[in-house]
């Protein structure tokens, strides 16, 4: 009640309940327009305020320009095994770096850092002068993947704040922040969060916020720290950016400069039509994209479904404690993949690329899982007798298909908590010798309801996500014998009476199994359990297809007696 | 008297030595499920947390039959409180799930371990043992010299695990670390049971262990 007489409309309001929830827009509302003079609603600015509601759907942008992108990729903690997750590019702290390129066939300063900066190195100096100032300073070749994998790094972490994370540049992501809005509590916790993990990640980043994607663009790259939520804000906002903030090509900066057109607020002065027909059109629409005039569709980024990620080496190596620390690295990072899409995998490659030999692969298979503590652990075992044909230059790993994690333990009869003591669980002890021997040596069994022996049962992978439920047994009548024979092995015969290492003598039987014609494996067989001369008890069977063929070819093989032995009574 | 005392300790402190009247009165052997043969057993079953070797001439004569029984107590155990799965590694031939069914052995814990070689074999055993996560395993190692017979003991006792390892009847004679041996022997259509060495307890002859060809008597 006391709030309805804070805010006497609503008291008005035909819709009770639907007005409860508008408040709570209009209390946001207030905390996002900052510059915007506190809302009052009165009688007659109702409709006004309904129609800021219907604008505050509209999406607000984020964008984060990141000038120094080039120098930071070389940083990025988890693309070295050396570097804690803090140091991003403390690495060497000691040595002055510096990202290099290469332009018209002479190498150029890109990006100094802060110390090279310090000693007057300056973008664009050829790479020799800045070693005359600097003899220490390392040079770095620029590395557009490693900027790329920095970025889709950056993107995928960003996509916990926001639904759509679009790469607007190759330094420059974009974030549609409106409807994140309530959940982070508003703008500013929102941006803060934001920037300090950036900064957390090594990354030094330029934020701007506005209602269109260009607008935020330009005012990142400006390096104005600038929110503006209104469109009607924004024209203000852009009038004073400088011309190179728009990242368009320097004859045209320059020819506009030459006109003494210094910023945007100039440029719009200018007549559209001669100003299409000077620059051409498509820096006009630019102009309407970003002052809301015009749609500007971006297109959403989707981290992709498989890790892949390579470390390459400055030069080459074979200590192999060397090599399980990247890996180790890389199965973190892998995990983090992971653990941001709350997925999991069973199967994971890596591969040792050398010089002149082929790349050496190693596969391992486990149930769902992405702790990097226990791939880890199954790596081991496998590379422990992996032969390396040389030294390796590079390492790569590759997630296989990702799957929903269970998270419920306990549910299947093997999956259950280990037991105090238990030094790993079921699933793990499963994943560790299927590691060392093979997945086809590692396997479980279940009966399947059949009344032929060879079909009565089947073996099943021990990492199956999902084990089949036990089947219904068929009614055995009679004891199954606890050992079965890959094949059926022919007996020799003596007046019609099968011999194993001696006379049989026939203990039980016969049981008649004639069942299968539906398909080509039936069966007629008579089945006996006998014993042997030293006691082994035998399951054994006369085929009476096989009798009745032998009549017809008149005495027939005399070895081919149409008695088998099937399985042992262990 | 007080260095001898000293030394008396320091003897028994070996681990080597050890003294049977302890074992013997702990109850917690795993119920063989044949009571003759429970009777003959300190602790009145199988030893659990240990190696249990069974010497057998030939498969067939009732080896399997023996531990029937007690694997299907073991996998009939809740995984919450018990390790769960049963491992065979390296059986000679292949397990056949109705009959184990028929024995009321749940499938659904058997873990069924083929490796390649025979270090393969005792890698994959100790394995299992170690981790604590099996109940029991049963494993027919080619060899198992004495070094690799204490080391089964040693995952056995770690894992809190019950190891079966088959061998042939040459193996009689070799050295042993198992805290149970125990020999299949069959004549014509009985089987002799002999237990050759058990810890805390003593050798017999248990004979018509399994009688005729028919059905062997459980008890």
């Amino acid at each position: 009640m006391a709030r309805a007489c804070k805010t006497p409309v609503l008291l008005r309001d035909p819709a009770p309940a639907p007005s409860a929830g508008n408040t709570g827009v209009a209390g946001r509302q207030a905390d996002l327009f900052q510059q915007a003079p506190p809302l009052e609603i009165t009688e007659t600015s109702r409709y006004s305020s309904g129609l800021s509601r219907r604008r505050s759907v509209r999406r607000l942008w984020l964008c984060l320009y990141l000038p120094r992108l080039p120098l930071e990729a070389f940083g990025v903690p988890e693309n070295g095994p050396k570097n804690g997750p803090e140091n991003g590019q403390a690495t060497h702290p000691s040595a002055a770096r510096a990202v290099v390129e290469e332009r018209q066939g002479m190498q150029r300063i890109v990006l100094p850092d802060e110390r090279a900066a310090e000693s007057g190195i300056l973008p664009g100096q050829p790479a020799n002068a800045a070693l005359a100032l600097l003899p220490e300073l390392v040079l770095e070749l620029r590395n557009p993947l490693r900027e790329r994998q920095a970025l889709e790094s950056l993107a995928a972490w960003l996509e916990r704040y926001s639904s759509f994370v679009s790469m607007a540049a190759a330094d420059v992501l974009l974030l549609e922040i409106a409807g994140s809005l309530r959940l982070f509590g508003g703008l500013k916790p929102l941006g803060r969060e934001i920037v300090a993990g950036l900064e957390r990640r090594g990354f030094d980043a330029s934020p701007a916020i506005a209602p269109t994607p260009l607008a935020a663009t330009w005012l990142a790259r400006g390096g104005r720290r600038a929110c503006v939520c209104e469109l009607e804000n924004l024209l203000p906002a852009l009038r004073s950016l400088p011309l190179d903030c728009l990242d368009w090509p320097p004859a045209t900066s320059e020819s506009l400069a030459g006109m003494g057109i210094g910023n945007v607020g100039d440029c719009l002065r200018l007549p559209r039509d001669g100003f299409a027909k000077r620059f051409g059109a498509d820096r006009l629409l630019e102009f309407d994209r970003a002052l809301g005039r015009l749609p500007d569709p971006r297109r959403s980024w989707r981290a992709p479904e498989r890790f892949l990620r390579d470390y390459e080496m400055t030069e080459e190596q074979d200590d192999s404690r060397y090599l399980l620390a990247i890996c180790r690295a890389l199965l973190v990072s892998h995990e983090r993949f992971l653990l941001e899409r709350q997925l999991g995998t069973q199967r994971l490659r890596f591969t040792f690329f050398h010089l002149k030999a082929r790349a050496t692969r190693l596969s391992l298979g486990a149930a769902a899982e992405r702790s990097a503590g226990r791939w880890f652990d199954l790596l081991r075992i496998r590379f422990e007798r992996l032969v390396l044909p040389e030294p390796v230059i590079a390492i790569r790993l590759e997630g296989g298909r990702t799957q929903a994690l269970e998270t419920g333990t306990g549910r299947l009869a093997f999956n259950g908590r280990p037991r105090s003591g238990a030094t790993c669980s079921m699933t793990q002890l499963a994943e560790r010798l299927t590691a060392r021997i093979g997945a086809e040596a590692v396997y479980r069994i279940n009966s399947v309801a059949d009344h032929r022996p060879r079909f009565a049962w089947r073996m099943s992978a021990a990492l199956a996500a999902k084990t089949a439920d036990a089947m219904p047994m068929a009614r055995h009548e009679r004891r199954r014998p606890l050992w079965m024979l890959p094949e059926p092995v022919l007996l020799e015969a003596e007046q019609g009476l099968p011999r194993h290492r001696g006379r049989l003598t026939l203990l039980e039987g016969p049981e008649r199994l004639e069942t299968g014609w539906w398909d080509e494996h039936g069966i007629a067989r008579d089945y006996y359990t006998a014993v042997d001369p030293r006691g082994v008890r035998l399951w054994i069977f006369r085929d009476r297809r096989h009798r009745r063929t032998a009549k017809t070819a008149a005495g027939g093989n005399r070895r081919d007696s149409g008695w088998y032995l099937e399985g042992i009574f262990g | 008297m007080r260095h001898d005392r000293a030394s008396l300790d320091q003897l028994l402190e070996n681990p080597r030595v050890w003294r049977g009247r302890d074992a013997a009165r702990s109850p917690d052997g795993l119920p063989s499920g044949y009571e003759a043969l429970d009777r003959q057993l300190p602790g009145g079953g199988w030893p659990r947390r240990a190696l249990t070797e069974i010497l057998v001439g030939q498969y067939g004569i009732g080896e399997l039959q023996l531990l029937m029984p007690a694997l299907a107590q073991l996998s009939t155990e809740d995984v919450a409180v018990a390790p769960g799965w049963i491992a065979w590694v390296a059986p000679p031939f292949q397990p056949y799930p109705p009959a184990l069914q028929q024995y009321g052995v749940d499938l659904s814990r058997m873990l069924i371990v083929r490796p390649k070689s025979d270090a393969e074999i005792l890698w994959s055993a100790e394995q299992a043992l170690a981790s604590g996560t099996c109940a029991a395993v049963l494993s027919w190692p080619a060899a198992l010299d004495d070094q690799a017979g204490r080391r089964l003991q040693l995952a056995a006792e770690k894992g809190a695990s019950w190891a079966v390892a088959f061998r042939p009847l040459t193996a009689r004679g070799e050295l042993s670390a198992a805290a149970l041996r125990v020999e299949l022997r069959a004549d014509g259509q009985d089987t002799e049971l002999r237990i050759l060495r058990s810890r805390g307890g003593r050798p017999t002859v248990i004979q018509r262990f399994f009688t005729g060809g028919r059905e062997p008597g459980r008890t």
